[in-house]
């Protein structure tokens, strides 16, 4: 226990002295991880306010289901009951005639002419039927109105299939452009940081031999410098959080005409804390790991 | 008086390294070293001689499992050094003390840091390193540099703090590869009571010198190595310091 404690304060104390010996170095590490995770973090935050985006759209998304005429309350609400159990039905809202000839009336003012000369009132009621967001598909949308047409006292259905189409291929392309470029990324990042550390660690070559040949195993010869990684990575990880924070901050302002025009209505939201948590473990993760592969290389002998 | 060959059917009872038939090459069909056999007992002090290119480096760097051998079998402190594993070499190194002939210091280590290397990578306690550091830095005289940085110290005064490295773990093997080399009279003599001393504390010590005053003032066992041959293996004087 006690040679273990010896061990752990020996590893800490050599990797700091491994820090402040070689500031510039550490510094460039550090500044390295920093920029490659503030592109990752910056796509990141891209990605997910584009699909905050499409998510506010598929709220849009609606199927109208025209009622029966003379369908007593009762039983139009017992529809709304069976409707709502149907799959992928998020939620049901009742339009009375009275409140669709009041929308009517409300749409196209100044064309009030049209329902001159009319008796009674020639729109049904109906129901507006949101969808679930799993189900915001095509084959969502026919499962629902394979199962509403089943229903009796349902005159007709409306719904823009192109719409929902639409709507879901752009979410799937947003995801695989996501999933793709992330990828790239983090392996580019793996890469520009392993090396960076790379050159960190053979500039110490020497100082790995001299250790080997007093005896120091492995772990003794490693650990100090993955210590060293882990360090400058969640350093790295920290750098990339406050550079994305004062991007965002900043240069946004300048933006939002654009972006309100683009995005509409929908502010861009920063990432969340587990998405700052995430960048810095990303970079102690990516600092270790790079220090890992780094020593890998030149332990062959 | 002992034998001084190596019989493999009777092995030295008090031997810490034994070579058999040793020979290594670096490139085909030159030899570096050629079937030499020796062994050192405990508390036992060699000269290891010969002109530049002997093989006394390599006979050296072969004890301590820097290299291995192309021919025959090295046995040290009991284990097969041809056969160690990954986890075999640093364990056998822990129990040897090296003085290398470019003195191997971590240049970015004080003083004191790279003599407490060697009880680090025991695991001695922090307390424990600091007292022996000090101590060790006092025998060879240079507790007051104890902060500075090896390329702040003379060559002689580096050589003294490699050697304080190699000694601060009390090694049951201490190898010196020209120990002296840098050192005026004065400094070569206090440096040789302390590889005789840790000889009489029951360190073997094998100590490679072409100081032919050297040798003849300390009438130590000298083994003479020439074209990677043992030449000559001329046992030590009694009664001699």
């Amino acid at each position: 226990m006690r040679r273990l404690a010896t061990r752990l304060q020996y590893f800490l104390r050599t990797a700091l002295q491994g820090l402040r010996a070689s500031p510039m170095t550490s510094v460039i590490a550090v500044a390295t991880i920093g920029v490659t995770l503030l592109l990752v973090g910056a796509f990141v935050l891209l990605v997910s306010n584009m699909e905050r985006l499409l998510d506010r759209f598929g709220e849009d998304i609606l199927v109208s289901a025209y009622l029966e005429a003379g369908l007593s309350d009762q039983e139009q609400r017992a529809l709304v009951d069976r409707v709502a159990g149907a799959p992928g039905v998020e939620s049901v809202r009742l339009v009375s005639e009275e409140e669709a000839i009041q929308r009517f009336r409300e749409g196209s003012a100044g064309q009030a002419s049209l329902l001159e000369g009319l008796d009674e009132n020639p729109l049904p009621a109906s129901l507006e039927i949101t969808l679930t967001p799993e189900s915001r598909s095509s084959q969502g949308l026919a499962i629902l109105v394979a199962a509403l047409e089943g229903l009796g006292g349902i005159d007709e259905l409306g719904y823009g299939t192109e719409w929902v189409e639409g709507y879901a291929r752009a979410m799937a392309l947003i995801r695989a452009i996501g999933i793709g470029i992330g990828a790239v990324l983090a392996l580019a990042t793996l890469l520009i940081v392993s090396n960076t550390i790379r050159l960190a660690v053979y500039a110490r070559r020497e100082e790995i031999e001299i250790l080997r040949l007093v005896g120091a195993g492995r772990g003794f010869v490693s650990i100090p410098f993955l210590v060293e990684g882990f360090i400058q990575g969640s350093l790295g990880g920290i750098f990339a959080v406050v550079l994305l924070y004062g991007f965002f901050r900043t240069l946004l302002p300048g933006l939002e005409g654009g972006l309100e025009l683009l995005l509409g209505f929908a502010k861009p939201v920063f990432i969340g804390a587990e998405g700052m948590l995430a960048l810095i473990v990303a970079g102690a993760a990516l600092g270790t790991l790079g220090s890992g592969l780094a020593l890998f290389e030149g332990s062959e002998r | 008086m002992r034998a001084r060959g190596v019989d493999p059917a009777q092995p030295g009872a008090g031997a810490l390294v034994r070579l058999f038939h040793v020979s290594k090459s670096y490139l085909a069909g030159s030899w570096a070293l050629r079937d030499v056999s020796v062994e050192l007992e405990k508390g036992e002090f060699v000269f290891l001689t010969g002109p530049s290119g002997a093989g006394k480096t390599t006979l050296m760097r072969l004890i301590f499992a820097a290299e291995r051998p192309s021919e025959g079998q090295i046995i040290v402190l009991g284990r097969n050094v041809g056969r160690l594993g990954p986890s075999g070499i640093p364990a056998l190194r822990r129990r040897i003390g090296v003085v290398f002939q470019d003195f191997k210091l971590l240049p970015r280590r004080t003083v004191e840091e790279n003599v407490a290397l060697a009880l680090e990578v025991l695991g001695t306690p922090r307390r424990q390193v600091r007292g022996k550091v000090f101590g060790m830095l006092k025998r060879v005289g240079l507790q007051h540099r104890r902060f500075h940085h090896p390329l702040s110290l003379s060559g002689g005064e580096q050589q003294r703090l490699a050697i304080a490295r190699a000694l601060v773990n009390e090694p049951e093997i201490l190898l010196a590869d020209e120990p002296t080399g840098n050192l005026d009279a004065e400094l070569t003599l206090e440096i040789m009571d302390l590889l005789v001393g840790a000889a009489t504390r029951g360190t073997a010590v094998f100590v490679a010198t072409h100081d032919a005053v050297l040798i003849e003032r300390y009438g130590k066992r000298t083994v003479r190595l020439e074209d990677g041959r043992i030449t000559e293996d001329i046992p030590g004087a009694r009664g001699l310091p």
